[in-house]
Parts: C-alpha cells; sequence; structure tokens
C-alpha cells in the first residue's frame, strides 16, 4: 500500500527576478514500513521534496496523497494537526528546545497532542533510543549523537506513520552516524515504521531498502 | 484555545523566561516599581487633596456660604435670616462675618489690613479658625480690647501677643488694641494681612448693625450642601450661596493639574516597563526562530505560538503586578501612618489608600503588560517553518 505518493509534483521558488524551479515534476510512490533514501546533489529538490511531503511547504502544482488522502489544498492549521498526529522530523542540526531537558523535549509534542501519561510515554522513548539514564540533561550537556537520538525520541512522540529525517547523520561523526542509521533499521524493523531519509552519503544510503536519485528536480532514471 | 494547549504553552514559556534568572529579575523590578508608582502617587495625590479641601473647610469655610447678591456689599436684615437659619432642621450652626479694611500700626511700622469680624462663639460652631493659634489664646463675643492677628501681618509689623497696636478702621475711626493671639491658617490670602476681632466690637466702629459680608452654615452632613442649597436659597430669600466644593474649584483644578502631571510620570514609568517586557519577549522571537519553525513543523499551530509567547508577557506581569501591588500598598500605609507638614499649604498631608489605587493599579499595568507582548507573539505566530528552519 501506498503512503506517500505524489503526482507531477512542482515548486518554484523566485529568486530575485529569477525563477528556479526545486521540483519540476515528480511522481514517486512509496509503500508504508518502506526505509527510502533520498540522495543527489546539492540544490537538486531533495529537502524541497521532504518539506512537501511533510506539508511545511505548499508546491506550486501538483498531488501529494498520504495514505491515499489527497493533503495538498489543506490549510494551515489542518497540516499542522496532520504533521503533529501523522508525521515525524529529524533536521541535521538536532533542532532540540535548549531550555527543556531530554525528557521535556519528547514530551512537548505529546502534550501539543494533548496525550495522557506524556512523561511515562517520552520516558520509554528515551530508553528505546538508549537514552533512559539521561532523562533529566540539557541539549547542551548531551554530545551530537545523543542529541540526535533524543530528536529520534521525539520526532516518535506521537507514533507516527512517516518518519522524515533530512540529513539525520550529516553533523555526526562516523560512529554515531552508524548507531543512527542502526536505529533507524530497528525502528523499522521492529516498528514496521515508513522512513523517509535525505541523505548525501552512499555508504548511509545502502542502508535503506530502496534509493531514489534526484537531480535538477527530477527524478533520476 | 483548548486548556491543555494553554497548560502546554505556559510549560514552554515558563521554561524560557526562567531561563535567565537575572533579566527575569530585572524586567519583573521594573513592572514592580511602575506599579507600585501607580498607587503610591494616586494615593498620595488623592489624600493631598482630601487634605488640602479639609484644611480649607476647616478653617474658612462653611458647607454652605451666603453671600450678598451682586453688587450689594452686605446682607442685609441679619437678624430674619438667623431665625429662619435656627429653624432649618439640617443647619447645625452658622456664623455670620463681616469684612472690612483698616491699617494696623505698630510702633513706627504700619500695614494695611483684611479686618474679619465674627461672634467666636458661632464660629467655633462652624470652622476651626480659632484653634489655628501660633502662640496667645482666642478672642471671645465681649472683647473689646484684643484681636487677632494672622502671622504674616505679625511679622511684618514685628507684632508679638500682648502688644498694644492701633487699628484705623475703613471709615476713619482708630482704636488702640492688644494682641490676643497670633493666627495661623495656611490659607495664603488669610495668613498675609488679616486681623480677626469679635463681631459686637466692630459694630461699635462700622455702619454693620443687622448687616453681614457673609453667613457660613454648617450643615449635618457636608456630602448634602449640593441637595440643600436650593433649599437654603429659597428659605431665605437669597440668590447668593455656593457650596464648600464650588469654593474650591480653585483648590480642585490646581490639584487636578498637579495630578495629571503626575499621570503622566507614572504613565512613563508604566510604558518604560512595558516596553522592556516587549523588547525581551521580542528578543525571545528573533533569536528563537529556528526553534518556532520547529514548534510548527512538530504540529504547533499559529494560536499556539501566539499564545507561548503572549504567555510570556502574562507571567512577567502575573509576577510582577502583584508584587507591585503590595510594595505600593505598603508605601501608602506607611504614608498614611506619617503624614508629613507642608510648609508651603501650611498643613498636615497624608496619603490615602483606598482598595480602587489597588485595582486600577493592576488594571493598567496588567492590560500594558499584556500589550507589550502582543506585537512579538503575532510576529512570532506568522514566522515561516520554512525560513525559520533552513534561514531561507
Amino acid at each position: 500500500m501506498d503512503i506517500i505518493k505524489t503526482g507531477n509534483l512542482k515548486k518554484s521558488y523566485m529568486l530575485g527576478k529569477v525563477e528556479v524551479k526545486a521540483l519540476n515534476g515528480v511522481d514517486v510512490s512509496i509503500q508504508k514500513g518502506e526505509f527510502v533514501a533520498i540522495m543527489g546533489p546539492s540544490g537538486c529538490g531533495k529537502s524541497t521534496f521532504l518539506n512537501m511531503v511533510g506539508m511545511l511547504d505548499i508546491p506550486t502544482s501538483g498531488e501529494i496523497y498520504v495514505e491515499g488522502n489527497d493533503v495538498t489544498g489543506m490549510s494551515s492549521n489542518k497540516r499542522a494537526e496532520y504533521r503533529l498526529r501523522h508525521i515525524g522530523f529529524i533536521f541535521q542540526f538536532f533542532n532540540l528546545f535548549n531550555e527543556l531537558t531530554a525528557i521535556e523535549n519528547i514530551m512537548f509534542p505529546m502534550m501539543l497532542n494533548r496525550m495522557p501519561n506524556y512523561r511515562k510515554n517520552a520516558q520509554e522513548l528515551l530508553n528505546l533510543v538508549g537514552l533512559g539514564d539521561r532523562i533529566h540533561h540539557l541539549p547542551s550537556e548531551l554530545s551530537g549523537g545523543q542529541q540526535q537520538r533524543v530528536t529520534i525520541a521525539r520526532s516518535l512522540a506521537n507514533s507516527p506513520k512517516i518518519l522524515l529525517a533530512d540529513e539525520p547523520t550529516g553533523n555526526l561523526d562516523t560512529k554515531s552516524s552508524k548507531e543512527i542509521i542502526e536505529l533507524f533499521r530497528k525502528l523499522n524493523l521492529e516498528r514496521g515504521q515508513t522512513i523517509v531519509m535525505v541523505t548525501h552519503s552512499q555508504e548511509i544510503g545502502e542502508k535503506a531498502d530502496r534509493i531514489i536519485h534526484f537531480r535538477d528536480g527530477i527524478i533520476e532514471k | 484555545m483548548h486548556l491543555d494547549d494553554i497548560r502546554s504553552a505556559l510549560f514552554y514559556s515558563k521554561k524560557d523566561i526562567f531561563k535567565n534568572k537575572k533579566i527575569f529579575l530585572f524586567i519583573t523590578a521594573a513592572i514592580i516599581f511602575a506599579t507600585a508608582n501607580i498607587i503610591i502617587i494616586n494615593g498620595f495625590m488623592d489624600g493631598m487633596i482630601r487634605d488640602l479641601a479639609d484644611n480649607t473647610v476647616e478653617s474658612s469655610l462653611g458647607h454652605l456660604n451666603i453671600y450678598p447678591d451682586q453688587e450689594e456689599r452686605f446682607i442685609e436684615g441679619l437678624g430674619i435670616k438667623e431665625e429662619e437659619l435656627n429653624a432649618l432642621k439640617d443647619v447645625e450652626a452658622y456664623s455670620p462675618r463681616v469684612s472690612a479694611s483698616g491699617v494696623l500700626s505698630f510702633k513706627e511700622l504700619s500695614a494695611s489690613a483684611n479686618i474679619l469680624a465674627l461672634d467666636p462663639d458661632k464660629e467655633r460652631g462652624v470652622t476651626k479658625l480659632l484653634d489655628k493659634l501660633d502662640s496667645g489664646t482666642a478672642i471671645n463675643s465681649n472683647d473689646g480690647n484684643a484681636i487677632l492677628v494672622s502671622y504674616r501681618l505679625a511679622e511684618d509689623l514685628k507684632l508679638d501677643t500682648g502688644d498694644e497696636v492701633t487699628l484705623a478702621f475703613e471709615n476713619g475711626n482708630m482704636k488702640e488694641y492688644m494682641i490676643k493671639g497670633i493666627i495661623r491658617t495656611g490659607s495664603q490670602e488669610f495668613d498675609s494681612s488679616t486681623v480677626v476681632m469679635a463681631l459686637n466690637e466692630a459694630r461699635r466702629h462700622l455702619d454693620i448693625e443687622n448687616r453681614a459680608s457673609s453667613i457660613l452654615v454648617k450643615l449635618s452632613d457636608k456630602e448634602i450642601a449640593g441637595d440643600y442649597k436650593p433649599i437654603l436659597m429659597q428659605n431665605l430669600g437669597i440668590k447668593n450661596v455656593k457650596t464648600w466644593k464650588e469654593e474650591l474649584e480653585y483648590l480642585m483644578s490646581f490639584t487636578e493639574a498637579y495630578k495629571s502631571f503626575s499621570s503622566i510620570i507614572s504613565a512613563v514609568g508604566l510604558i518604560a516597563a512595558s516596553i522592556s517586557v516587549g523588547i525581551i519577549v521580542y528578543v525571545n522571537v528573533i533569536h528563537k526562530k529556528r526553534q518556532i519553525g520547529i514548534m510548527k513543523a512538530l504540529g504547533a499551530k499559529d494560536s499556539f505560538i501566539f499564545t507561548v509567547f503572549i504567555m510570556e508577557a502574562l507571567l512577567f506581569g502575573l509576577i510582577g503586578v502583584p508584587a507591585g501591588d503590595i510594595v505600593g500598598y505598603l508605601a501608602i500605609k506607611h504614608m498614611e501612618a506619617n503624614p508629613f507638614y507642608d510648609a508651603i499649604m501650611m498643613t498636615w498631608i497624608s496619603a490615602r489608600f483606598g482598595n480602587y489605587l489597588l485595582y486600577n493599579a493592576t488594571a493598567v499595568s496588567f492590560a500594558a503588560t499584556l500589550l507589550a507582548g502582543i506585537y512579538p507573539a503575532i510576529k512570532a505566530s506568522r514566522i515561516d517553518i520554512i525560513k525559520a528552519i533552513w534561514g531561507g
């Protein structure tokens, strides 16, 4: 079953007076439970594609279906609700809330989703990512790899259908990168988590089930 | 907005503003003093106005004051009017007064004087003028050879109690009197050049039989003066009556000007405090663009982001305003218990506390703090996710 399907997806930006076509007609299908890597050179439209699928940005034209539902024309509030309940994000620069502890960072999206027992659930997610002994640490007291693991735990807070990761290992050393990818694989195998990951690294990309290559805003055949 | 969302917003706001405790304390202190300032200034001004009004009424006015008709110098038929006054239920006391002019001389010095003739027994029923003595004792109704002089006149003529002076009346009559007391009321006009003498004695030298320049009337309650004025006018057949409030119009307009000035000072303090709150919240928004973007990416709606930052401003107010109320309350209570002497107005002045001071200061300060947070909160809620996260 397609969990993500895009049809002739296009996105253009104006850079001064010049129109930049970030996506120029992308047709992609991603199956439920699939671990997909998106690769390509800088500026090829990988992150733009992720932003569209994650409903952070609106396409210029084309369709996006998530679990068969057309989400292209959703209002800003509906898109926020959809992101909250169905999509987990992991960014390259960790992007944790500096004033919140590890457990509070994970609790926050649960609180947004009005979830009961959020402290207990957050603790379980920290255990899952191997940071059960760091719950009261601030991000500044954690290593880069640990911060990214907290980000992954946060992305899982509301049991999302899709996990979107934009260069999740781009700011980590080799050892931490390996640990993060192993964690992704574990989540994919044990929980059936659909993961769409943007990466520059061939080695990291090869860990996924499938690689989609982008070039100049289209999928490279 | 759902209560859980407000709780979540509060959760983040608290963490955010308490993160830098020094800045939090500085901003809160600014709100505390701005709020306390409103209470102190208004409480002090209200107390001053009340004390000045009370002092003026006590020393030189009745609750109602009867004057001659326009272009007349005297109220005629004093005896009949006194009978009418005695018959009125709410008239507690009255005091007829006669004003005249003269020249007071002592040794080689002399000065023009305003002569105020009154019946001491009746005057005591209406005002405390005869109690306001710097030295000596008050005159009585039968004092034919004694007068009181105001302290500035005594200073000008170098007079002391017991001195013998010559008073020349406006009609040319002259007589020697002993200074029985020196009087000080706090009213500049009165204190500068007034001679007070018994009405019976003045009648011997001036053509004022059955006449008065004014009649001061004391009612059972000074607050009924406005309602009672037409009754008095009708019963006595007189046209020129002023209530104590009308007499104090000049004082009220003077103090209102002072109050406006003080309000401007309070407002400046409050604006400075609220701008501080606004700047801190705004700086937070600017520094947290990426985090706001992440919040939105996680699923926070614009209304939630707005609530987070308006909560930050509210938290400053929630802590600063009640603390300012307490500081203002304690300061006003202290000033109420420890009045000070105003050497210009010659009267004791104390602040005055009323619950309305707390209500007003709380409402105004809280509103100012809230308003200060609105712009940064709107700016935060409108931040574009893509630009915030990727800096595009």
